[in-house]
């Protein structure tokens, strides 16, 4: 057997494969789509229907003709970047610290960064609430944002933390020989290097932020301050859920993530040849 | 560069503090009113009657707040607890004991008497140790509704009143491999009120009672009777697939659909089937009764209430609040825009545009009388939560009707 | 504004302070006072509901440890939370290395990620009710099944003792693995292929080159993401409580679930503190292997 062929099989193998993948993965969202153009009753149609003979766009009208809910776009997006953005930054400072340095307290430290995010958040609501309304952050964007901060940080912290150490310290070393800053080396060497990482770091942040609903529902009270999870909580009314318009505004605030993440991924690409120089 | 990080740490605190310091408005007053009835009704209708509101009270303001019914709740109790609650808010009845417990919601025969307000005129009051914290603003009835198709096809010619007459009526309707149903019962554990929606009903309308003296009295022999008998419906396999974990937003879909014969519903459902399935031919009619009953059948509801916060500063700016919505022609007005029953006693709601089952319905309500025993207790969502619980276990043959009963009283007992 | 360490001994010292100064700031503000708030809850007979609450020692823990509810409810979040996190990390490297292959072009490669992530960009309470839809009697998954005569009558897949468990199971691996497939993926990326390339040289099978390059070297990552989902995931409530609420019969309560309803269905919200400090212990001794783990590879 030649070597194009045994790549060919391996290919088809591997196609056949991400196939069967992208049913388990995907269905369920193509399922959401197909309900998102239904009107309601007929989601609840057996046999079931795919294709509505009566197709409407009427659910994604009803959203994007709404101020309100426009708005509520809008502050998922604002929230969710500054908190990608700020933890990012906070949480590179940090594994920094955790990776290159040895002191005292790094392990008790390392263990409470871990275990203070183990408390169910339901439980936490009341005094947290209690704080936020002490600091006057109460229906601010910051109440949130510094909230989404504290969640995300320990994760942040950890694989940043994770991912310098896999490089080695030599790299930031020949920066300072060269008269070079700490933070030079680390914003000229580490950072560069970390990008795969720091990506991945930043879609959970920003995924944690945007799919938040609790903490977002208390610490805001006013509709101008009011985030896309709560939005679609508003559509399960009292009575009857508009079904086809939640999965509609699901659809519509996924849109813009996912092109992030296309524009994003290839850098786990670009990533592969920067973490091949360390050897 | 830790001092810059500090630095601007600080100020973003400070910054956030400055935009956050409230503005405080010299003359007009602002209430505050958080409910989750400004999206359950058509869009702006319920603004343009607060509006009317400011309208005659310049000098006050109201800002509506309105949140996801599921979490209402939470809110309140996390509200009261940390001095944010809203002057006014919405109150379901389920709620009112836990709230007065908690101190959140203010004695409102106190604000009454200071306002000489003529209680007389309110069709009812929740009240607690003999105060009033809740007044309920519009009632939504539940009564049973019939798929005249279903029925008719099944050879039935006559809506059943009695248990019999839906034991076989269900029966006849159930067509599994047509996929269809003779009733259907929503009793997830999420929201347990299928509980007080479908399952009490069945004491409740022949006037029976599952309280003795303001205490939990599960063991009598007429909620015996009702639990028997939806057991004897669930074994007869003539309930709807899925019961354990379906709520009532399911429950309509279904009906919606025609796959179900009979459920008992709310009629603020009247419109949405209309609009949801426009062919659909149904009817609404009382809850059966036990065979031997002719006394007045009683009619499950459910309310929109309204309280004040007991942190509120504006307590009888607050009040003015609550008498526009329950003087007699705002609450007609909301009654008819909400498809409920007024809660002003002299009010009637405007039929005239609506669905022609509002007129059967309404007579069916008035000859009856309004049944919710849940109303008012302790926890009450968490008496729905455990009865379920039992139920759910006695359903699934785990353990006798007796069993499940002495289970339920015991669970209760200890709440009160 | 140089942060290079002067040989001056104290400066040297609170360097890696200087570092971590704004996690640690926010965190104790915003983490540690609330905990410190919930422990001391725990305490008192019952606190937000009463005025003058009174101290009654660990009753409250007495209570819980000793309701038969309650072990059910270990039993539950214990199935719940290995299941989720074995299977999660299984999906997620087997995705992640399909995703990898260097025999796909590029083009390719990206579109597949793109389809692989979506579970991942939804809130908690869509997939619920999405899920909902689908395993409802009358829903999709059991039309596909009746078509291909697997069943012939209506499973109530959350409904049902006997599947309720194994249904939110499901749903929740299926909502998480993302999370992992990206964070390997991008682990994957850091892996030299000089590596590969000299154990290709030594004649090792693909097998051989995933066993002892691709895993070892992934092994860090792979470590704290188990330990992180495992604290995660055994607090996992939204789902839950959108999907099942804890039932049917108490056959998918959670110690989340449990403890919500301790806290706003009962109103006992120093027993939920104390439930919610009992998952704060085991959190912690997970943190605590952890730690000492990495103390041993270091």
């Amino acid at each position: 057997m030649s070597k194009t062929t045994g790549r060919n099989i391996g290919k088809i193998i591997v196609i056949i494969m991400l196939l069967i993948g992208a049913v388990y993965a995907g269905f369920p969202v193509v399922w959401m789509f197909l309900c998102s153009f239904k009107p309601n009753t007929e989601i609840f149609a057996y046999p079931p229907t795919f294709i509505s003979d009566t197709f409407s766009l009427n659910a994604y009208r009803s959203i994007l003709t709404n101020s309100e809910k426009i708005r509520f776009f809008l502050n998922s997006y604002f929230v969710s970047s500054v908190v990608t953005i700020l933890t990012l930054f906070v949480s590179v400072l940090s594994a920094y610290s955790f990776s290159r340095f040895e002191f005292k307290l790094k392990k008790t430290l390392n263990m409470l960064i871990i275990s203070v995010q183990a408390v169910p958040p339901i439980t936490l609501l009341i005094p947290y609430f209690g704080l936020i309304v002490a600091l006057k952050l109460y229906n601010t964007y910051w109440a949130l944002i510094f909230t989404y901060m504290v969640f995300t940080l320990p994760y942040a912290i950890i694989m940043m933390t994770g991912y310098f150490n896999t490089l080695p310290k030599e790299l930031d070393e020949a920066v300072m020989i060269d008269g070079g800053s700490r933070l030079l080396a680390l914003w000229k060497v580490l950072i560069p290097i970390s990008i795969p990482g720091m990506i991945s770091v930043g879609m959970y942040t920003f995924m944690q932020a945007w799919n938040e609903y609790l903490f977002a529902l208390t610490l805001t009270k006013t509709i101008e301050m009011r985030t896309v999870p709560i939005g679609i909580q508003q559509l399960m009314g009292q009575h009857s859920y508009e079904w086809n318009e939640m999965m509609a505004m699901s659809i519509l605030g996924c849109l813009p993530v996912l092109l992030l993440f296309l524009f994003f991924q290839r850098y786990f690409i670009e990533g592969m040849t920067a973490g091949s120089v360390k050897s | 560069m830790k001092k810059n990080l500090l630095s601007v740490l600080l100020s973003i605190v400070l910054l956030a503090s400055f935009l956050t310091v409230p503005v405080f408005a010299e003359d007009p007053i602002t209430l505050e009113f958080s409910q989750w009835w400004e999206p359950e009704l058509p869009q702006g209708a319920f603004r343009q009657l607060i509006d009317q509101f400011e309208e005659q009270n310049p000098g006050i303001k109201v800002e509506l707040l309105s949140g996801p019914y599921s979490s209402t709740k939470e809110q309140i109790v996390a509200g009261a607890a940390t001095g944010t609650m809203s002057d006014v808010v919405g109150l379901d009845g389920a709620w009112v004991n836990d709230f007065v417990k908690q101190g959140a919601i203010t004695d409102l025969s106190a604000l009454m008497k200071e306002a000489g307000y003529d209680e007389s005129q309110l069709a009812s009051q929740i009240q607690l140790n003999g105060s009033t914290y809740m007044i309920p603003v519009v009632n939504f009835a539940s009564l049973l509704f019939v798929n005249n198709d279903l029925l008719s096809g099944a050879g039935i010619e006559k809506i059943p009143s009695t248990r019999t007459e839906f034991f076989e009526a269900a029966k006849a309707i159930t067509n599994a491999e047509k996929n269809i149903s003779g009733w259907i019962l929503p009793i997830s554990l999420e929201t347990p009120n299928g509980i007080q929606n479908d399952v009490m009903p069945w004491a409740w309308a022949s006037g029976k009672s599952m309280m003795k003296d303001g205490k939990p009295d599960l063991l009598n022999a007429d909620v015996k009777s009702a639990v028997e008998y939806v057991k004897s419906l669930y074994d007869a396999g003539v309930i709807a697939p899925g019961a354990f974990n379906m709520k009532e937003q399911d429950k309509v879909e279904e009906f919606t659909n025609g796959r179900v014969g009979m459920m008992f519903d709310t009629l603020a459902h009247i419109n949405l089937i209309r609009e949801r399935n426009p062919e659909l031919n149904f009817s609404v009619a009382a809850a059966p009764a036990e065979d031997s009953y002719t006394g007045e059948r009683g009619i499950t509801y459910a309310s929109w209430g309204i309280g004040i916060a007991e942190n509120s500063e504006h307590k009888a700016e607050a009040w003015k609040l609550v008498e526009f919505l329950m003087s007699q022609d705002i609450n007609a007005k909301l009654a008819t825009i909400a498809n409920a029953f007024p809660g002003n006693a002299n009010a009637a709601p405007d039929l005239s545009k609506s669905d022609p089952l509002f007129s059967d319905a309404f007579k069916v309500y008035q000859a009856g009388h309004p049944a919710n025993e849940f109303v008012g207790l302790p926890v009450a969502e968490d008496l729905m939560r455990s009865f379920d619980e039992e139920f759910q276990l006695m359903l699934d043959g785990d353990q006798t009707v007796d069993e499940m009963l002495a289970n339920a009283q015991a669970a209760w007992e200890k709440e009160f | 504004m140089t942060l290079k360490s002067r040989p001056g001994s104290l400066g040297k010292r609170l360097t890696p302070y200087l570092y971590l100064s704004p996690t640690m700031v926010l965190m104790i503000i915003l983490m540690l006072v609330p905990i410190v708030i919930v422990i001391g809850y725990s305490f008192y007979d019952n606190v937000i509901m009463n005025k003058h609450p009174v101290f009654i020692g660990i009753k409250n823990y007495a209570e819980i440890l000793t309701d038969k509810n309650f072990h059910q409810t270990i039993y539950n979040t214990a199935f719940f939370t290995i299941s989720s996190v074995v299977f999660h990390m299984i999906i997620g490297l087997t995705f992640s290395m399909l995703l990898n292959s260097k025999l796909l072009h590029q083009t390719t490669r990206s579109i597949f990620r793109v389809i692989y992530v979506l579970p991942w960009v939804f809130t908690a309470a869509i997939i619920a009710i999405l899920w909902r839809l689908m395993l409802n009697p009358n829903g999709i998954v059991n039309y596909f099944l009746n078509i291909f005569g697997t069943i012939d009558s209506k499973v109530e897949w959350l409904g049902s003792r006997d599947t309720a468990l194994y249904a939110v199971t499901f749903i929740n691996i299926w909502s998480g693995y993302p999370f992992y497939m990206v964070s390997l993926l991008a682990g994957l990326q850091g892996i030299s292929i000089d590596l590969y390339e000299a154990a290709e040289v030594d004649g090792a099978n693909s097998v051989q080159k995933f066993l002892y390059i691709t895993i070892p070297q992934l092994k860090p990552i792979i470590v704290s993401m188990a330990m992180l989902d495992c604290i995660w995931t055994m607090q996992q409530f939204s789902l839950i409580w959108m999907t099942t609420g804890g039932g049917p019969i108490r056959a998918t309560e959670m110690l989340s679930t449990y403890t919500y309803k301790l806290a706003f269905s009962k109103y006992e919200f120093s027993q939920a503190s104390s439930s919610a400090v009992i998952i704060l212990i085991f959190s912690m001794l997970l943190a605590f292997i952890y730690v000492r783990k990495q103390k041993a590879r270091d």
